[in-house]
């Protein structure tokens, strides 16, 4: 009986997650399908071709690769020194240092929008890449700083220690011990930070002010145009590289995580 | 190989009301293994990451061949820390983490492998270069963890309590292995554990600290038989102290007379002590006794120990190998051979 519910939970929950997918899919390769067929009379590849060919979706899809990466390296600086101090150390005012980082996720998006805007307005950074990429900054640094910091609190320093000690130069011990122990920490972080920024809208148009067109941004304007093969195609197009980055480091994320884990 | 020299070093954490290390002063001749030895929070630890460099001392100088140390960064001073647990890097191979240090100095590939192929000799471990520490056992781990800081040659061996994780039979095989390359090498060595047996048995002096400085320091057979203060005597395992006074080699206790040799020195309140080993337990015995009632006994294996009251004073006994025990509730006579009697100072 258990096993029944189980499968069937299992059923449920890949059908709710894929279906959307799949009619993305059958969307985006029909050419026409009206509406008694259960699929489209004809299959065509023209959406996809259309998109590739439109330069607009080209830019898009490189303005948002190109910004999402900047954005997680950004991030990653950043946020490792705060989580590192805030995993390792004990010192007053550190519950207030948790509060002030996590504030972003708590107001909303608009209020620091609308603010952030009017700064950059005065400091010449609305409508460009650089303030868009620090706008992002916002929603992504909450997030990466808190994944760090969990790291941090299993990390141990002596690994440290005992590379200097062996002789190696603060930085080499940087990069050849400290980096090395938590690097998939830093690579769920970094995608975490890649996902945030690749799916801002708000915050590109408000701060980007319709000069930097990242993809959902074409996305918007798509759906209120109102092709569903476009629109498929396009979101399909959105998906595609988190699913494929995640794919990727899924496998190699998980042996390594495993190694450190024997250790401790 | 050098002549290590800790002069009055001073060490406190904020927030601490007494200081970790107190004018803290020890010299280890080179060569010399020294073990230190004292209960937690003594400032073993902090102590040994001065000498590191990893901590900087409030006061006082550390010196190497008579040359202070403390302007020079942790990782050129060639004091190299070994710690309770391995750590070994977990994303390195046994060969590439043995050759760590040397591929820090710079030496080839080739200088490397035949540094480790050597040194894993040594250790008793030969041709598992390849292996990852995730699949060595906990002493195998120590094991390479040695090798590694062995293979720098270092100026001082610091050990941090390197076998305390370890269970008996591994740690003793350890204790030997560690005792013998040290040896072989002539590394000067700091040794510190929570373990007498360990203290003992590995160092050529030992250092006692208590309250952040040196109780006492000796070759462990003099610390262990004829400790200079009852603080000492009582760590190293003494807890028969006989109070009196002290006249013609006599000593008048509130128990009894004892024939004690004092070398004609004469006190009104002198403390003598004897280790649970030297005290006699039996009915035939004549010489410098007490009558006493044996209060428990416990069988130890090794020895027979015996709790017997002597009016208001305790007395802990230890006979070795005995034919027979001796019931509770028995009245016996305690003999203090004079020979093992001995005054302590303070």
């Amino acid at each position: 009986m258990k096993k029944i519910l189980n499968a069937a939970i299992r059923f449920f929950l890949y059908l709710v997650l894929i279906a959307p997918l799949l009619l993305f899919g059958v969307y985006a390769f029909s050419e026409r399908w009206f509406f008694p067929d259960v699929l489209p009379s004809t299959w065509s590849t023209a959406p996809f071709l259309r998109l590739f060919s439109d330069p607009k979706t080209v830019g898009g899809l490189l303005t948002s690769i190109g910004i999402a990466l900047v954005v997680s390296l950004f991030s990653l600086i950043v946020a490792f020194p705060a989580a590192r101090t805030l995993g390792l150390r004990r010192f007053p005012g550190r519950q207030f240092a948790w509060l002030l980082f996590f504030l972003p996720t708590v107001v909303p998006p608009l209020a620091v929008g609308m603010g952030m805007n009017i700064l950059f307005l005065r400091l010449d950074l609305a409508g460009s890449f650089v303030g868009v990429i620090l706008s992002h900054l916002v929603p992504t640094l909450p997030y990466t700083i808190f994944t760090l910091s969990g790291l941090f609190a299993n990390y141990d320093e002596n690994y440290e220690y005992q590379a200097i000690v062996l002789g190696a130069s603060k930085r080499r011990t940087f990069f050849n011990v400290t980096l090395r122990l938590v690097f998939p920490g830093l690579i769920v972080a970094g995608l975490f930070a890649f996902l945030i920024s690749w799916s801002q809208y708000l915050l590109t148009l408000l701060i980007g002010g319709g000069k930097v067109l990242t993809l959902p941004m074409l996305l918007f304007s798509a759906v209120s145009g109102g092709n569903p093969s476009t629109i498929a195609a396009l979101s399909l197009l959105f998906i595609a590289p988190p699913v494929l980055v995640i794919a990727l480091t899924a496998r190699q994320l998980n042996q390594h995580g495993n190694a450190i884990k024997e250790q401790y | 190989m050098a002549k290590v020299e800790l002069l009055n070093l001073s060490k406190n954490y904020p927030g601490r009301k007494t200081p970790v290390l107190d004018q803290f002063s020890l010299t280890v001749d080179s060569g010399e293994l020294v073990s230190l030895l004292g209960p937690s929070g003594s400032g073993k630890s902090t102590l040994l990451r001065l000498i590191t460099g990893i901590e900087y001392p409030d006061s006082g100088d550390i010196l190497f061949d008579g040359k202070s140390i403390l302007s020079i960064p942790p990782n050129k001073r060639g004091a190299v820390l070994m710690f309770q647990k391995a750590y070994l890097f977990p994303f390195l191979s046994v060969e590439e983490n043995i050759g760590f240090g040397l591929k820090v100095q710079g030496a080839t590939k080739q200088t490397i492998q035949i540094e480790v192929a050597k040194i894993l000799d040594l250790i008793g471990l030969p041709g598992i270069e390849r292996r990852k520490p995730a699949h060595l056992s906990g002493g195998e781990q120590q094991r390479v963890s040695l090798a590694r800081a062995l293979i720098v040659r270092p100026t001082l061996l610091l050990l941090d309590e390197p076998l305390s994780s370890l269970d008996t039979a591994v740690r003793q095989n350890l204790q030997e292995a560690i005792r013998r390359i040290q040896h072989e090498l002539g590394i000067t060595a700091i040794l510190v554990t929570h373990d007498l047996g360990e203290a003992m048995g590995m160092s050529d002096r030992m250092a006692l600290l208590l309250e952040g400085k040196v109780a006492a320091i000796d070759e462990p057979m003099k610390l262990f038989q004829k400790p200079p203060s009852s603080q000492v005597a009582k760590f190293v395992g003494i807890d028969t102290f006989l109070k009196g006074r002290v006249n013609h080699g006599t000593l008048e206790t509130q128990h009894g007379n004892l024939t004690v040799r004092t070398n004609g020195f004469v006190s009104d309140s002198a403390t003598f002590a004897i280790r649970p080993e030297h005290i006699e337990v039996g009915s035939e015995l004549a010489e410098n006794i007490l009558t006493g009632v044996v209060k428990d006994c416990m069988y130890r294996g090794e020895y027979v120990e015996y709790q017997i009251q002597i009016d208001t004073m305790v007395v802990r006994a230890r006979v070795a190998m005995p034919a027979a025990m001796i019931p509770h509730g028995e009245v016996i006579k305690v003999a203090f051979p004079a020979e093992h009697l001995f005054p302590l100072t303070a």
